[in-house]
Parts: structure tokens; C-alpha cells; sequence
């Protein structure tokens, strides 16, 4: 694929997670903080989130095997996701842990567990699209930064 | 890349920082904490790009160590507030009290009570994840505030030596310089002592020793190192101010008590006002908390607060003290507008006081010194010298001002006492009498209930634990004051020994207890600041004072010469007259002229005290009432009988 094409893709693919809800302006702020100094600011940020997600979904669902009424706890570990989820622009992840937590506080466990399979699925497809995402903006990293302004 | 960029800083050498700080707030030094490796990620990235220093760590245990090895290495810290190995409250408790940096807390968590949860432990911000950079572009701030509030108040003390600034200097005076720029502040400090400020306070207060234990760079001539309140020494020294007892606690004897080497009475001194200012603060915080919804409107005492907290004239704050307090809630509301315009203008330390507190403390104060007056003809000595250390500094005063008035708030908390008594031993110190006499006074009369210590110093104390426990409990009072309260006094400086009341007050929250504080300081603590509301309420109650009482009470008082010494809140120019004027203040409002405006307030905090307030606006009633009593012979409260005695406060629980 020539660069101006895998640009193209690049800068289409970022727009379909702004228009699917995936991300928000938080991840612009991100993009922007990437420079020189911090070439892959970006792809190290959703890296790290990626990789410290799953042990908390896993967490979550431990937690509620394990200690199915004990929201409290619940709550703190979705706590954490959620912010962890908003920091990188997650918004549907962030939305998510919203309802988890509502449903904590309304002592609903099945509730919980609905949501968490909700969050789960939100994260596994969050994680294939920016995956790709930055698959692609590896290729075309040699040539310019991976900082791509919305259009 | 980042890691290594952030290792970098340390490796930049002393030159490169200093240009850096020359450049404030480029190169301003920061320490982030969270646990969440991804927000701390974005949190470095983005003080980066404001071109902070940035330190950053996951474990709030971690961020303690590094703190406490230099606290110089750090100009602000940014913490979550939810992290496992340590609440971030705690952490920011322990910074404040040991390092007086200031601290941001971070949180996904945005909730009202949260945020005050913050804001009472005496955090300087409260952000909202995800963080702009916006915010973060403005966080400077707060270590300038900082800085220039220490500054103020060394100023303030310098110039007005018989504190005519109550609130300011004092207030000022206590917090320590954040940064390790403190050299104006230092200089300022030296003038400071070099002009002593304890008029004729008997008892050598620490009004001058704000600066002792801050960078006291060239107090007069020669260098004092500058004490660092470990939390162990504040252990040894609330004991020993709780072992004294609050009206008694001055500095000398409190050092004689802490026999710990190397520390003068300065210092202690200095801590020992800022100690009484936290209590304040914490029961402004839970006063404020309250009645914050009530409206003062213009004339608000509370706007005045503000005034005395960054202005030399003392008196607008006196006289705006003394109204709302009566009108707890119009106190509180009073006291949170002119807190929140105050906050511009000052630290917030006083502001916040001042705006929740003022009125609370106000009312408080005032009911305590007619108590007191009446009281103490005798009892002056003590009073006068447990006030006079803390009111000789206007910012105690002020603070004692905020701090009873979020006593009264807190009163449900328990820290209604410790109102009473700040009020007391506010009132004291702006009257003629002795600040001990008044402390003694109020003890008695609050501490009706249960012998309630309430050192002098711990009168601050009170009102500052106080203010926690409201936060802490959270059944007992329901915060939502927004009062910043001052970072350094707020939970930090936990009372932890001050034997308020014995009734057991359980209820407060252990948590807001420092966290490395003793369990037992921490029950201690919260139990009697419990009582004391609950008991002042009753009292209150009982009396059903309210404001109309107040009202008159205050009018009567206004007659009395002597009733406006009380009257006039933080006035004064030393700590004692300062209170006079405080009261004075409080119910004059400057003279008299004020009167029918009170009148107007005491309406409205009327139906306000009886309403919203809950306990608080009883306790109003109730010190009030006590106090009119005690003031019978000087003024005809006949008329006003108020019905409550603040004696057995206790009796009325």
C-alpha cells in the first residue's frame, strides 16, 4: 500500500472511531501531546491500557464470583477502569463503567454481570481497532509522526 | 523515551533548575501519583507539555518517601484520590501537615461530596479526569497562593504589630512558605519576630512565631533552621496541648512538654496557631457545610470575612462575623460567598474559614464570650492566654472565626463545643479578658456537658478537628460546604489529642484522622468532636434562642462597651482586641449601623437556624443564649431570653 493511501486509511479509520463513539476528544488531547520528545506517546498510552484492562475486567468478574455482593469492592475495580478507560478517550469503555457502577450502587448483581459482559465485548472490539490503527501508523511512522490532526 | 526523559530531570543539576524556577511556573516541579499506570501516563504527558518538572509514581507510599526525604524537591503534588495502598486523602493529609505543599486531587469520581471530601482535607484543586490541560496549565497557581499568603501574613504581622489585622497575619503567617522560594517570606518572618507580637498578651502566644517554624531565612539576623512538623512531633505536640488543655496551652508550656530538643518556642508557637486555625477550619467546614445555602446577600459578615483575610482591616470581617453567626445558615451562606470571593483574594485558608466558619464561628464566638465574659470575670488569666496565643495573630483569629463557625456547622459532628469554645475564646481575645479566662468560660459552659477540654490552642484544634469530623462523619454532618479549607490546616493538623468532649462521640470518622495518627488520637478525636455539637445543639435547642435572641442579644451587646469589645470579631490588632473587634463585628457590624441589617440577617438566619441548620443553628442559639446569660449583667437580654444555657450544654443533651 503507497503512503497516501495508508494515510488516507489511517485518517479514516480515526474518523469512523469518532463517529462510532469509540473515542472522544480525549484521545486528541492525547495525539497532541505526542512530540519529539514523545514520538509514540499515543501508541504507548493505549498500550498500557490495553495491556492493564483485561487483568481489571478480569478482576471484575473474579470479584463478582468470588464476592458477589461485596459492590463496594465492585465498584472500586470499575472505578479504576474507568478511569483508566476515559484518560485514553474510551468513551464507550467509560460509558460502560457508568452503568456497571449504577448497577453497583443499586446492589444489582445481575445487573453487573450484564454490563460486564457488555464491557468486555466493548473492549475486545476497542482493542482490534486501535491494534489496527496503530499497525497502520507504524507503517507510516518512518515518515512523519503518528500525530494525525482530525480533518 | 518518556522514562528516561523523566530520569533525566533529576540528572538536570541544580543550574539547570534554578533557571528553570526562574522561569515560574516553567520548570515547577511536580510529583504525580496513581496508581493507574495509563492515567499517570497522560498525567506526565500533559504537565510536560506544560513544561513542569515532572516526578511520577504509582504508590502514594512511594510519593510520601520522596517527599519527606527533600521537601524542597517538589513544588506541588497531584494525586488520585483512589488508589489502593493509600487513601488519597490520607496522602494528602500527610503532605499538608508534614511538607505544606499543596495537592491536587484527580479523580474520575466527581461527585459533590467527594470533591468536598478534598476540599476539607485541604486540598488545594479538585480535577476531574480526564484532565484537560487547561487545568493543568493553571495549577501554578496554587504554589504561588501559597507562597504569597505565607508571605501576607508575615507582612501583615510585621506591619501590624498589635494585630490589627487579626485575621490576616495570623492566617498568613501560619502557612509555610510551599516552595522552597520562601526567602521574602523568610525575611518577612524575621521582622516578624523581631517585633513582637504579643502585646500584651501574658502569655508569650506564637503570634510571631508563624514564621519560626517556616524558612525563617534571616529572622533577625541569624538563620533558624526550619522545623519540620513530622507527625511525630505533632503527636508529642498535640498531647501536650491536649495534657495543658486548650485554654492553657501556650507555647512555652507546650514546649516544655514536648522537651524535644532544638524546637524554640517560636516554633511552637507557630504550630500552635496553625493548629488552632485548622480545628477552626474543620468546624467551619462542617458549619459550612450546613448553612452553606444560606444567603447572606451584600452586607454579609462573611463578605467581610474575606475581607479580613487578605485585608489589613479586620474590621469588615468582624463586623460581617458577628451577624452570621447568628444566622447559621445565613452565616454559612454569608460566609461561603464572601469565602468563595474571599478565596481570590487570599489564601484560602482564611477565605474558607471565613466564609463557612465566619458565621458559624461568629455566632459561636460571640455567644461564648458573653458566656465568658460573665463567666470569666475571674477566670481571665487562662483564657486570655490560651486566646492570646492564637488570637494574636489575626489569622488565628480569623481562623478561629471559620473554625467555630464550621464548629457550629459541625455541631452535629460534635464540634459544636470547640465552636463555642473558639467562639469563647475568640470572643476573650478581642475582649479585654484574658483568652484563657474565656476558654475557660466556654469550657465550662460548653464543656457543660463533658469536660471538654479545649486547650487554647486546641480551640483551633477543635474547630479543626471538628471540621473533619463533619466530613468524616458522614451521617453526622452532611458537607457540603465547598469551602476550600486551608490545605494546611485541614486534616493535616488533626487534633488528634484534644479531649473535647468525653462523651463518645464515635462517630467520627477515624478515617479523616491522620493516617498514620494513632488509632487512639483518632478515637479520641473523633469522639469528642461529636459530642460537643450534638450536646451544643441540644442546648441550642432547648434555648430556642435562634436568632431573634441573637438578634437582640446582639443589639444589647452592641450597647455594651464591653459587649462590642466581644462583639467585634478579628478586628482587633492584637489577638485579644483583635477578637473584640471580631465580635464587636459580628454584631455590630462596625458600630451599630449594622444593627438593623443584623437584624435583617438574624431574620433571615432565623428561619434559616431553626431550618437547614440542624444542629448547628441550635448551637448558635444555644452559645448564644449562654451567652446573653452571661452577659445578663451587662446587658438586659432580659427580653431576650434565650432560654439555653450554655452551662449545661451538656445537661440539654
Amino acid at each position: 500500500m503507497d503512503y497516501s493511501t495508508l494515510r488516507r486509511q489511517i485518517t479514516f479509520m480515526k474518523k469512523s472511531f469518532f463517529d462510532q463513539g469509540y473515542l472522544d476528544e480525549q484521545f486528541n488531547q492525547l495525539e497532541e501531546l505526542q512530540d519529539e520528545s514523545s514520538p509514540n506517546f499515543v501508541e504507548e498510552v493505549v498500550a498500557l491500557f490495553l495491556k492493564d484492562s483485561p487483568r481489571l475486567l478480569t478482576n471484575i468478574e473474579h470479584t463478582i464470583g468470588k464476592y458477589p455482593q461485596d459492590f463496594h469492592r465492585l465498584d472500586s475495580l470499575v472505578h479504576q477502569l474507568k478511569g483508566s478507560g476515559s484518560s485514553i478517550g474510551a468513551v464507550r469503555m467509560k460509558n460502560e463503567c457508568s452503568v456497571f457502577k449504577a448497577h453497583c450502587n443499586d446492589k444489582n448483581l445481575e445487573g453487573c454481570r450484564r454490563s460486564l459482559q457488555r464491557m468486555k465485548r466493548e473492549h475486545a472490539t476497542l482493542k482490534q481497532k486501535l491494534e489496527s490503527y496503530f499497525q497502520l501508523l507504524r507503517q507510516v511512522a518512518p515518515r512523519e509522526h503518528a500525530v494525525n490532526s482530525r480533518k | 523515551m518518556l522514562l528516561d526523559a523523566m530520569m533525566m530531570e533529576p540528572r538536570k543539576g541544580l543550574m539547570g533548575r534554578e533557571r528553570e524556577r526562574d522561569q515560574f511556573p516553567v520548570g515547577m516541579r511536580v510529583l504525580a501519583v496513581d496508581d493507574d499506570r495509563v492515567c499517570l501516563k497522560v498525567l506526565e504527558g500533559l504537565l510536560r507539555r506544560c513544561q513542569y518538572h515532572v516526578t511520577t509514581t504509582n504508590q502514594a507510599i512511594t510519593a510520601l518517601k520522596l517527599l519527606r526525604e527533600n521537601k524542597d524537591m517538589f513544588d506541588l503534588v497531584i494525586s488520585d484520590v483512589h488508589m489502593p495502598d493509600m487513601d488519597g486523602f490520607k496522602l494528602l493529609e500527610l503532605v499538608g501537615l508534614e511538607m505544606d505543599l499543596p495537592v491536587i486531587m484527580l479523580s474520575v469520581n466527581g461527585e459533590t461530596k467527594t470533591v468536598l471530601k478534598g476540599i476539607t482535607h485541604g486540598a488545594c484543586d479538585y480535577l476531574l479526569k480526564p484532565v484537560r490541560i487547561e487545568e493543568l496549565r493553571n495549577v501554578w497557581q496554587h504554589v504561588v497562593r501559597r507562597k504569597f499568603s505565607n508571605r501576607e501574613t508575615n507582612n501583615l504581622d510585621f506591619s501590624k504589630e498589635y494585630s490589627k489585622h487579626p485575621t490576616t497575619d495570623s492566617y498568613h503567617g501560619l502557612s509555610q512558605v510551599a516552595s522552597g522560594s520562601s526567602d521574602q517570606g523568610g525575611s518577612r518572618a524575621s521582622k516578624k519576630r523581631k517585633e513582637p507580637h504579643r502585646e500584651e498578651e501574658d502569655e508569650d502566644e506564637g503570634d510571631d512565631n508563624d514564621n519560626d517554624a517556616q524558612d525563617n531565612d534571616e529572622p533577625s539576623g541569624s538563620k533558624k533552621p526550619r522545623v519540620v512538623w513530622s507527625v511525630e512531633l505533632h503527636r508529642k505536640f498535640v498531647a501536650a496541648v491536649n495534657h495543658l488543655g486548650i485554654d492553657k496551652a501556650v507555647p512555652k508550656r507546650i514546649l516544655e512538654l514536648m522537651n524535644v530538643e532544638k524546637l524554640t518556642r517560636e516554633n511552637v508557637a507557630s504550630h500552635l496557631q496553625k493548629y488552632r486555625l485548622y480545628l477552626r477550619r474543620l468546624s467551619v467546614v462542617a458549619s459550612q457545610q450546613a448553612s452553606i445555602a444560606a444567603v447572606f446577600g451584600g452586607r454579609d459578615p462573611f463578605l467581610h470575612m474575606g475581607a479580613f483575610e487578605g485585608l489589613p482591616s479586620y474590621q469588615p470581617f468582624a463586623s460581617s462575623a458577628g451577624i452570621p453567626s447568628f444566622n447559621p445558615h445565613g452565616l454559612l451562606s454569608g460566609v461561603g460567598t464572601a469565602a468563595f470571593g474571599l478565596q481570590d483574594l487570599a489564601p484560602s485558608k482564611a477565605i474558607q474559614c471565613a466564609s463557612s466558619n465566619g458565621a458559624v464561628s461568629h455566632c459561636i464566638g460571640d455567644t461564648n464570650k458573653f458566656h465568658i465574659a460573665n463567666l470569666q470575670e475571674n477566670q481571665q488569666a487562662n483564657l486570655a492566654q490560651g486566646l492570646t496565643a492564637p488570637l494574636g495573630q489575626p489569622q488565628l483569629q480569623q481562623k478561629w472565626i471559620h473554625q467555630e463557625t464550621s464548629d457550629l456547622s459541625s455541631f452535629f459532628s460534635g464540634s459544636a463545643l470547640a465552636n463555642t469554645m473558639s467562639g469563647t475564646l475568640q470572643r476573650v481575645t478581642s475582649s479585654s479578658l484574658p483568652p484563657v479566662e474565656l476558654l475557660e468560660c466556654t469550657q465550662i459552659k460548653v464543656g457543660a456537658h463533658s469536660s471538654i477540654r479545649i486547650p487554647p490552642a486546641s480551640s483551633g484544634l477543635l474547630e479543626r478537628s471538628v471540621g473533619l469530623s463533619p466530613n468524616l462523619q458522614d451521617s453526622s454532618i452532611s458537607q457540603q460546604c465547598a469551602i476550600p479549607i486551608d490545605d494546611r490546616f485541614s486534616v493535616n493538623k488533626l487534633p488528634l489529642h484534644i479531649p473535647f468532649v468525653d462523651v463518645s462521640t464515635t462517630k467520627l470518622d477515624a478515617s479523616f484522622v491522620a493516617p498514620e495518627q494513632d488509632m487512639d488520637q483518632k478515637g479520641k478525636f473523633p469522639e469528642r468532636v461529636t459530642v460537643l455539637p450534638s450536646e451544643s445543639l441540644i442546648a441550642a435547642d432547648r434555648s430556642k434562642c435562634g436568632t431573634r435572641s441573637s438578634g437582640s442579644t446582639m443589639l444589647l451587646l452592641s450597647d455594651t462597651e464591653r459587649h462590642s469589645k466581644y462583639l467585634k470579631f478579628g478586628v482587633a490588632s492584637n489577638s485579644r482586641h483583635g477578637i473584640d473587634e471580631m465580635v464587636n463585628g459580628s454584631f455590630n457590624y462596625n458600630g451599630g449601623a449594622s444593627v438593623p441589617e443584623q437584624n435583617d440577617v438574624y431574620d433571615f438566619g432565623n428561619s434559616k437556624l431553626h431550618g437547614g441548620f440542624n444542629s448547628s443553628s441550635c448551637n448558635f442559639d444555644g452559645l448564644l443564649n449562654s451567652i446573653i446569660k452571661v452577659e445578663n449583667d451587662d446587658v438586659p437580654f432580659a427580653d431576650n431570653d434565650l432560654g439555653c444555657e450554655l452551662f449545661p450544654l451538656g445537661a440539654c443533651i
